[in-house]
């Protein structure tokens, strides 16, 4: 009898539906505002993840270009791109698509979760402002997206494809298919969003570290001169940058969060980090690391700082132009001239072997600099614009100003150059080649990339092209 | 060995009755099997209760009282043999052994049964043929020695897991690893790990190498749904279940077994040497528009350098193992009591693996009806290693030993004339006096100063009471216990190698699996006298599972004083927590039916509950049946000319279901993960719900003979199987657009769900034959063949042209596609170098096959076709070609023993082949970047070389050898025929162990891997880069191959 009962008895309900200690089930994650304040959190962790803004995406917008020579010609860090052998399957091409567009559904979830939970998370109002945080995230990740996976907005006014726009929640097997929308299509979709974040945002998140590293209204403002920039509406661009830019020097943003051009520019890049003209950056901490193989500092420190992949291009990079005067010119710091094999090294992310110097995402100096550019090509107030400029240039070399130019172009030439020194492994120059349909120099024996190549811009990623019925590949 | 195993089985005693004297007789009694004298042979004098037993060389002496005639000689596993008596006072005879029963009772799931009437698959092999091998765990013995069953080793480190697969492939995505059942309850093995075994460091663990194979007295294999059903859920990868050694009634018997080894590596890659590097290397600079770079180093006695890498990482290493063992028992008592310790080294240095494990299993009667028993296991095992590269995951790694010898140019030195590492401060190996870089790392510092090790804790137990309730029906409870702990430590200096990018770094990580299980049956046995045997079972088990994983990275190391987690740092992070658990609960039962010992019938059930699942898809029912007819016992059969040369024949058919449970634990919910953004919490989406996730189901069927013919010296058996599996779990692909997280708690998108969708057959005919081929009394040869084929294909995916890719780390070579073998290779055809300008040939393919030749001229005009026109280069996705399969589709091995006098000698053949591989290695041997070459780069083309095999050499050119993307260049077949072991052994003659009173000894020398004959240009066919992974077998990318071991052993019986 006591047989019988062992036998078949013997279940244990609560053992056979096991809740998990350590995860969230997704029936709870939207119940407390604690807890969407940390999932949204974790929409900006997955933009500084590794792949993507923590390092490898401004990486690559540089190294595409003539600024750096590759050292180790290491197919895991960037080879194929800075030698522009890129295929529809190479690693960054596969993994900065699949980071982005993870950013962009876990944006769409998390909107949708707010609001369906508005009573849990706070109210409507609440609901209103992470949707605002989620939309200026989820345009930054478009953006970022456009400048290497489709021809630039210059291009024939965005009419060649651009990418498939998923704005609601993925969750399930449904719903693989989804042709690429044209880039023009796709910027409205990046305005609306920032328009939106705009409107909504916080005008400042309460301490310095938060206005660093979170959005608020200024932020969606300067992402926004850079959208316009890239679509060449200099209006709005000005527009824009007026929100944030005071008409005279000394340049301050004079509501929201008071971004201004720090004084010295070695401060901009040395903890904490959060001083007035870092609007947005990539945190990390020694308990939030950007990764193996991935950190600025990584890819340009030489050892034991870092790997040392890339040194700088002593050949035809920008320290060898002119608009560089080493010897009256802050920013030579940002050069290293390491003894052990005499290669120089740029310098504007020290910190190594662990890579805590934050990201820079957008500084002010930039929303200055796209100004001033709108300004000379649309033929606005030049001498503003000269003053945008030299404020720049000169909080760094003194003796540097420019006194006019006798031409746009070459007020455009000074302004690029100008870009191409103060950004230096900042993710910009190739945006600023490719929103001008410049030809990518070469560099040491790789080849020059015109506008016309198929390599000028990155391949689709070959998952998307294997899974999406309707995506088309790039060439 | 057999008269070992013999006075194991001596009965203790036999009544000896004192009756009027009459008649002293004496006599011997031998083995058929090699004419030994016979000990422990019970001698009665038929009719009355005088009796003795014979001695240990066979002999006796009885009264017989007068009046009686005839002797009875039996001996449990012999054929009982009566004697009548002559004249003679002396009788001589020869006993046969009785296959009915010696060996031939083989463990079944829960249970046993006597070989004759099982009719599912199993196979089954001895314990002995596992003790002596020179390896970390018993699975890596098994190789070739089971039909069906294809082991292999995926490389040269110490314990790593080889590859099981029981009749090929029956998974996608979840493990296709065997169930591991030792003494009754389930054990921990590489599918609870994540390649390489349990440990998350370069240390291989397999769990398995905590079990010593000297404690192993059999392994069954059960194949077919007939035998496995009874474990359900989990029994569709087959199950292996291990049974241990168990005391004997008898006078206490110890063994000893000790063996010392030698292990060396084989089959090198022929390298550039230091000048042909840099000519080679300096040619291709001088055709990239480059200056040369590569330069002499002289050494301190002004001699150019030139550096064998392989001397740095390799060694020849020393292997011993020694077993005690003592067992022995009464009518009321057994015991088996056993101690092991083994330490081995591996062909790579720093790379050994050292076990010490003690076992004790007890039976005990304590009443008549009431019996208990228990088992006790413990092991701590220690594995150690460098970074291998070997292990699934490690292929590129850029401090990979495996790799390090063949990309580290010869023309540098290890160290410097000054004497330091020869190493740049950008973690780089030094260039000496080359201008560019010349390695990735330098091995000799990471050998040096780095060190990883897992350390296994294991205890195994079990204990069970069975009460007999009425004659025939026995309730049987057993609970077991399986708690493994695992700490693994890896140590990086700052140095040089993986720990330099954080400034040296050591992570503990402690892993508890903590797993009971609770087994309760009821078994009776009942029957019609001849007409009808009839066994029921019926049962539950319960098992519960724990998996706790925590730990830590110290990072920034303080000072390079320290070596150890304990050592001061400046950073910590959490590492690898995990807390999760699994629960199973099941109902089962079977009845077997022998019908006046022709027909057999047997059918068995299972209903599982599973925690892993959704609500609503917790419970699967799952079943088998299997009839046999053994013909040759139908009196038309024994009456035809067939019986004279076939003993024994008997049909035999199966069906079934079985199920795979190996899904992660919380697989079917939604989940969110956490992390930190800056200092902030974060919680992140990592994994949608799956509530439809349930059992993938196999659906096997078999049909086979068994036979014995010419007196039992052919016995064999042929079976074609047909394995359907069906509701495979995909990981379907998603669009990486749509945003689906990758694997948990990461960031890298482009994740698939996991989806019921999905099937696969395998199918295949295998066979084994034991065959005695020569018997006399002093020479005998014994050839044991099995032999299996094996057809797999992927039948149905979520669409029609769904594609299932699967990477090799940063490669992906393997893709799983309707109408082919899983895991077949999708490559670029390639067509040779085009003599006119020494560029590879490449085939594109249009939408309807046809062929563009196109060409590739490394930073020059890049893609062209071959009249020189421009033109984008070909792609996997459009152009790619299917190669398959990956799997052997033939494969088996013949054991011979041969015996002569005290002499014997095995000779054990492992042969495989119809696959192909895609040798990666090969890729990599002739990449153009600084990385050194196969002297095959020698025949590169160059205009006095038109005709040269490899394309023109261009410095950084990774794509025309297969760096960039996989080619068809790189595919090679797989055949091989492999002398696994070769063995010589002697046994002492009896006087002499009677004179060193002990009752054997046997010598023995063996070579294990001894020879491989195949036309695979990489190190070993048998390379599994991807470990066990299903959709990523037959890739060979930078792993060590296996080792030759030479051991010399000795095993002793007192």
């Amino acid at each position: 009898m006591i047989a019988i009962i062992l036998l078949f008895s013997a279940c244990n309900e609560d053992l056979l539906n096991p809740i998990p200690r350590t995860t969230f089930s997704e029936a709870v994650v939207f119940d407390s505002p604690e807890k969407a304040d940390q999932l949204l959190n974790g929409l900006y962790a997955t933009l500084i993840a590794g792949q993507f803004y923590g390092s490898r995406y401004i990486i690559y917008n540089d190294i595409r270009a003539e600024d750096f020579i590759n050292r180790t010609t290491n197919g895991v860090t960037g080879l194929a791109t800075w030698q522009h052998t890129l295929v529809s399957t190479t690693n960054e091409v596969q993994n900065l698509w699949s980071v982005a567009y993870l950013l962009i559904n876990r944006a769409n979830i998390f909107m949708q979760g707010v609001a369906e939970n508005a009573d849990k998370v706070g109210g409507q109002e609440k609901v209103i402002q992470y949707q605002a945080q989620a939309r200026f995230l989820r345009g930054l990740a478009y953006f970022s997206l456009l400048q290497l996976y489709a021809r630039p907005y210059a291009d024939n006014n965005g009419s060649h494809p651009g990418l498939p726009l998923r704005v609601q929640p993925e969750l399930d097997n449904a719903n693989n298919a989804l042709a690429r929308s044209t880039v023009a299509e796709v910027y409205a979709q990046i305005l609306e969003d920032l328009n939106f974040a705009e409107q909504n945002l916080n005008a400042e998140n309460g301490s310095a570290l938060k206005n660093t590293t979170m959005a608020h209204r200024n932020t969606a403002i300067a992402l926004k001169t850079r959208v316009y920039l890239a679509m060449r509406q200099y209006g709005n661009v000005i527009s824009e940058a007026n929100k944030i830019v005071s008409q005279t020097a000394p340049f301050i943003a004079d509501s929201g969060v008071n971004h201004s051009l720090q004084e010295d520019i070695a401060d901009v890049f040395a903890p904490p980090y959060t001083g007035p003209e870092s609007i947005f950056s990539a945190p990390f901490t020694e308990m939030a690391l950007p990764g193996t193989q991935n950190g600025l500092g990584s890819y340009y420190n030489p050892g034991p700082r870092g790997n040392g992949d890339y040194s700088l291009n002593m050949d035809n990079g920008i320290f060898t132009l002119e608009v560089f005067e080493k010897e009256n010119d802050a920013r030579s710091e940002w050069m290293f001239e390491n003894q052990s094999n005499g290669l120089s090294y740029l310098n504007k992310f020290p910190r190594g072997p662990q890579h805590l110097d934050y990201a820079p995402i957008i500084r002010y100096a930039e929303v200055l600099l796209n100004l001033s550019e709108a300004l000379v090509q649309s033929g606005g107030d030049q001498s503003r614009a000269l003053e945008l400029l030299n404020a720049v240039r000169t909080r760094s070399n003194p003796e540097g100003a420019y006194s006019g130019f006798a031409s746009t172009e070459a007020f455009m030439e000074a302004l690029l150059l100008e870009r191409r020194l103060e950004f230096i492994g900042e993710g910009l120059r190739s945006f600023d080649l490719m929103r001008t349909l410049s030809t990518i120099p070469g560099k040491e024996n790789v080849q020059a990339i015109p506008p016309s190549s198929p390599n000028y811009i990155w391949p689709i990623s070959g998952v998307e092209l294997l899974t999406n019925s309707l995506m088309t590949p790039n060439n | 060995m057999k008269k070992t195993l013999l006075l194991f089985l001596m009965a203790l005693s036999v009544q000896v009755g004192l009756h009027a004297q009459n008649r002293s007789v004496q006599g011997q009694v031998f083995s058929s099997e090699d004419g030994e004298g016979l000990p422990g042979v019970n001698v009665f004098v038929k009719g009355t209760t005088i009796g003795t037993v014979t001695d240990i060389d066979g002999k006796f002496g009885i009264s017989v009282p007068s009046g009686q005639n005839e002797l009875s000689f039996s001996f449990i596993g012999f054929v009982t043999k009566t004697v009548k008596l002559t004249a003679s006072d002396f009788v001589e005879l020869t006993m046969d052994p009785d296959t009915e029963t010696l060996g031939e009772v083989i463990v079944v799931g829960y249970g046993a049964q006597s070989k004759r009437s099982v009719t599912g698959a199993i196979s089954s092999v001895s314990g002995e043929k596992i003790v002596n091998a020179p390896v970390q765990s018993f699975d890596q013995a098994l190789q070739g020695r089971v039909a069906g069953v294809n082991i292999l080793t995926p490389n040269g480190v110490l314990n790593n897991p080889p590859v099981i697969r029981v009749r090929g492939v029956n998974s996608l995505s979840l493990s296709s690893y065997p169930l591991i059942v030792i003494d009754g309850v389930p054990t921990f093995s590489d599918s609870d790990g994540t390649g390489g075994g349990l440990s998350f460091n370069s240390a291989a663990n397999n769990p398995l190498g905590n079990i010593n194979p000297a404690d192993i007295l059999s392994v069954e294999v059960l194949k077919d749904a007939a035998a496995a059903a009874i474990y359900g859920s989990r029994a569709s990868n087959g199950v292996i279940l291990i049974t241990t050694k168990r005391g004997e009634q008898g006078s206490s018997k110890v063994t000893f077994d000790s063996w010392v080894g030698r292990t060396e590596p084989v089959r090198l890659f022929d390298l550039l040497n230091a000048e042909e590097y840099m000519m080679i290397k300096n040619e291709a600079r001088e055709n990239a528009g480059q200056e040369k770079a590569f330069f002499p180093y002289l050494d301190n006695n002004n001699r150019p350098v030139d550096t064998n890498w392989y001397d740095v990482v390799l060694r020849n290493g020393i292997a011993h193992n020694q077993n005690l063992g003592i067992s022995g028992g009464n009518t009321k008592t057994n015991y088996y009591f056993s101690t092991g310790y083994t330490r081995q080294e591996g062909i790579i240095q720093r790379n050994d693996f050292e076990r010490i494990n003690g076992r004790l299993n007890i039976d005990h009667k304590v009443f008549e009806r009431f019996t208990v028993g228990a088992t006790m296991n413990y092991t701590n095992a220690i594995n150690r290693a460098p970074n291998t590269g070997s292990l699934p995951g490690q292929t590129f790694n850029t401090s990979g030993l495996g790799r390090l010898p063949l990309v580290s140019a010869p023309n540098v030195p290890v160290f410097l004339n000054d004497g330091s590492y020869n190493i740049t401060p950008n973690n780089q190996l030094g260039p000496a006096n080359n201008t560019v870089q010349s390695g990735f790392t330098n091995a000799a510092p990471i050998l040096d100063l780095n060190r990883m090790s897992s350390v296994n804790n294991h205890l195994m137990g079990s204990v069970y009471g069975d009460v007999k309730l009425i004659e025939g029906l026995n309730f049987r409870t057993t609970y077991g216990i399986d708690r493994l702990s695992i700490e693994d430590q890896t140590f990086y200096s700052k140095i040089h190698g993986d720990g330099f990018s954080n400034g040296g770094q050591a992570d503990n990580l402690f892993r508890s699996l903590n797993r009971w299980n609770l087994q309760n049956t009821l078994n009776y046995n009942t029957g019609l006298g001849e007409l009808l045997d009839i066994n029921f079972l019926v049962g539950n088990e319960q098992q519960y599972t724990q998996d706790e994983r925590w730990g830590a990275r110290r990072t920034v190391i303080a000072d390079d004083f320290f070596d150890s987690y304990q050592g001061n740092f400046t950073t910590i992070i959490p590492l690898g927590n995990i807390q999760t658990e699994n629960y199973l609960a099941s109902f089962f039962a079977r009845a077997n039916f022998n019908m006046a010992g022709k027909y057999l019938l047997s059918m068995n059930a299972r209903r599982d509950g599973f925690s892993a699942f959704a609500a609503g898809n917790k419970f699967g029912n799952f079943w088998g049946a299997s009839a046999g007819y053994i013909l040759s016992e139908e009196s038309f059969w024994k009456n035809s000319a067939l019986s004279s040369t076939l003993d024994y024949f008997r049909l035999r058919a199966s069906y079934g279901l079985v199920g795979n449970n190996g899904v992660n634990n919380f697989a079917s919910l939604g989940l969110y993960g956490t992390g930190l953004y800056g200092p902030d919490p974060t919680i992140i989406y990592t994994q949608p719900s799956n509530p439809n996730l349930t059992w993938e189901t196999s659906k096997k069927t078999d049909f086979g003979i068994n036979f014995s013919m010419l007196d039992n010296r052919i016995e064999g058996e042929v079976t074609w199987y047909n394995n359907l599996v069906d509701g495979l779990i995909l990981p379907v692909p998603q669009a990486p657009s749509k945003g689906v997280p990758g694997s948990p708690g990461n960031m890298t998108g482009s994740g698939s769900i996991d989806t019921n969708i999905g099937s696969m057959m395998n199918r295949g005919i295998e066979m084994a034959v034991t065959y005695k081929a020569i018997q006399s009394r002093n020479f005998s040869w014994d050839i044991n063949l099995n032999f299996s084929t094996l057809k797999n294909e992927v039948t149905a995916l979520a669409t029609e042209d769904s594609q299932i890719l699967t990477a090799t780390s940063l490669e992906t070579v393997n893709i799983t596609k309707v109408g082919h073998s899983v895991g077949s290779l999708y490559v670029v055809e390639t067509r040779g170098v085009n003599p006119e300008n020494g560029r590879r040939i490449f085939v594109k393919r249009g939408a309807n096959g046809e062929e563009t030749l196109v060409q590739y001229d490394h930073l020059g005009t890049g893609w062209t076709t071959l009249d020189g026109q421009p033109t984008s280069q070909p792609t996997q996705n459009a152009d790619g070609i299917i190669m398959g399969p990956v799997l052997p589709t033939w494969f088996g091995g013949i054991d011979n023993t041969f015996r002569y006098g005290n002499f014997d000698l095995g000779v054990f053949v492992q042969f495989s082949g119809g696959n192909y591989i895609y040798n990666g290695t090969k890729a990599g041997l002739r990449d153009m970047r600084f990385w050194n070459n196969h002297k095959d780069v020698l025949d590169r083309w160059t205009p006095e070389n038109p005709n040269g095999s490899i394309p023109r050499v261009v410095y950084t050119d990774n794509i025309s050898n297969g760096s960039a993307f996989p080619i068809s260049e790189n595919v090679e077949k797989g055949d091989f025929i492999r002398v696994r072991n070769l063995m010589l052994g002697y046994t002492l003659p009896s006087n002499l162990t009677q004179r060193l009173k002990i009752s054997n000894a046997r010598l023995y020398g063996q070579v294990q891997n001894s020879f491989l004959f195949t036309r695979y240009s990489g190190s070993d066919p048998e390379i599994s880069t991807n470990g066990n992974n299903p959709t990523a077998a037959g890739v060979d990318r930078n792993s060590i191959g296996q080792a030759r071991t030479f051991t010399l052993g000795i095993n002793i019986g007192i």
